[in-house]
C-alpha cells in the first residue's frame, strides 16, 4: 500500500516565536527611531537584558508592557 | 598584548568593512555627540534666551501628547526644543521632543523644572547617558558582526578601534590612541 507523503505543511517547522529583539529592530517593530528606544532605556521605560557580550537585547514582553502601558 | 601592536592585513580590511558596514551607524553617533557638545558649550546663552522669550511670552504654540501646552522658546536639535508656559507656580521650562513617527509626529517632555539652566542640564545629562548606551551597544553590534564574518580570528583590535573611536566622539579630548589605536587608524 502506498503512503501518503507528508505535505509540506505538516512537516515545516513552526516559526520560533523570538524572545528577545536588538535595539533596531524593537525600534522598526515599535516604528520608532532607534535613538527612542535608547532613551526609554535610559529613562527606566523599557528593561533590556546584555547576555551577548554587551549587546543590548530587548524582551518581547518589555515591549508588550510598554505597549500596554502606553494605552492604560 | 601590545597596545601599539600592528594589525594584520585581515584586521586591517576588517576594519574598513565593519566601518562601511556600520556607517550609518557611526555617522548618526557622531552627529549626536556634535549636537551634545554644542548644547553643553552654548548653555548660559541657550538658558538665557529661553529665559527672555518666557518672559516675553513669545514663541508658537507646541501642544504636548498629554495634552498641556507649551511656547517654543529655543531649538535644541532638529527634533528637540526648549518650551515655556506659566503657571501658578510662575515660569516652567521644558526640553520637548517632537518625533516624526510613521503614524505622525509624538511630542513628548522629556524634562522640566523652573531654572532652564537646570533643565538644560538634565537634559544635556540624560544625553550622554544614552550616547553611552547607545556607544556600548555599537561596539557589541560590530563584535558579534567581526565573530561572524571572521570565526576564530582575532579581531579585538578592530573592536577596539572602534570603542576608542566612538568614545573620542563623546569625550572629544585628543587621546594618545587616537592616531595609533593599536596601529589602525581611527
Amino acid at each position: 500500500m502506498e503512503t501518503i507523503p507528508e505535505s509540506k505543511e505538516q512537516t515545516a517547522t513552526p516559526p520560533v516565536e523570538r524572545l528577545a529583539y536588538s535595539v533596531q529592530e524593537a525600534a522598526d517593530m515599535l516604528g520608532v527611531h532607534y535613538f527612542s528606544i535608547y532613551r526609554l532605556i535610559q529613562r527606566g521605560k523599557l528593561k533590556t537584558c546584555r547576555a551577548l557580550r554587551g549587546k543590548l537585547l530587548v524582551p518581547r514582553t518589555e515591549l508588550i508592557k510598554l505597549l500596554q502601558t502606553d494605552l492604560s | 598584548m601590545n597596545y601599539y601592536e600592528k594589525p594584520t592585513a585581515l584586521q586591517e580590511q576588517a576594519y574598513t568593512e565593519a566601518k562601511q558596514h556600520f556607517a550609518e551607524h557611526l555617522k548618526q553617533f557622531k552627529a549626536n555627540c556634535d549636537a551634545i557638545h554644542n548644547i553643553e558649550s552654548n548653555l548660559p546663552a541657550t538658558a538665557n534666551d529661553a529665559f527672555r522669550a518666557a518672559l516675553q511670552s513669545s514663541g508658537h504654540i507646541i501642544q504636548i501628547d498629554d495634552g498641556t501646552q507649551w511656547q517654543h522658546a529655543v531649538d535644541l536639535t532638529k527634533i528637540t526644543a526648549v518650551c515655556h508656559r506659566r503657571t501658578s507656580g510662575g515660569l516652567e521650562f521644558a526640553v520637548v521632543e517632537s518625533l516624526p513617527l510613521k503614524s505622525g509626529e509624538m511630542k513628548d517632555v522629556l524634562n522640566s523644572g523652573h531654572d532652564p539652566s537646570e533643565v538644560l542640564q538634565t537634559f544635556a545629562r540624560d544625553q550622554r547617558q544614552i550616547l553611552s548606551l547607545w556607544k556600548n551597544d555599537v561596539t557589541a553590534q560590530i563584535r558579534e558582526h567581526l565573530e561572524e564574518k571572521h570565526p576564530h580570528q582575532d579581531m579585538s583590535i578592530v573592536v577596539e578601534s572602534f570603542e576608542i573611536k566612538l568614545a573620542r566622539d563623546i569625550s572629544r579630548r585628543e587621546t594618545l590612541a587616537q592616531n595609533h589605536s593599536r596601529g589602525i587608524r581611527v
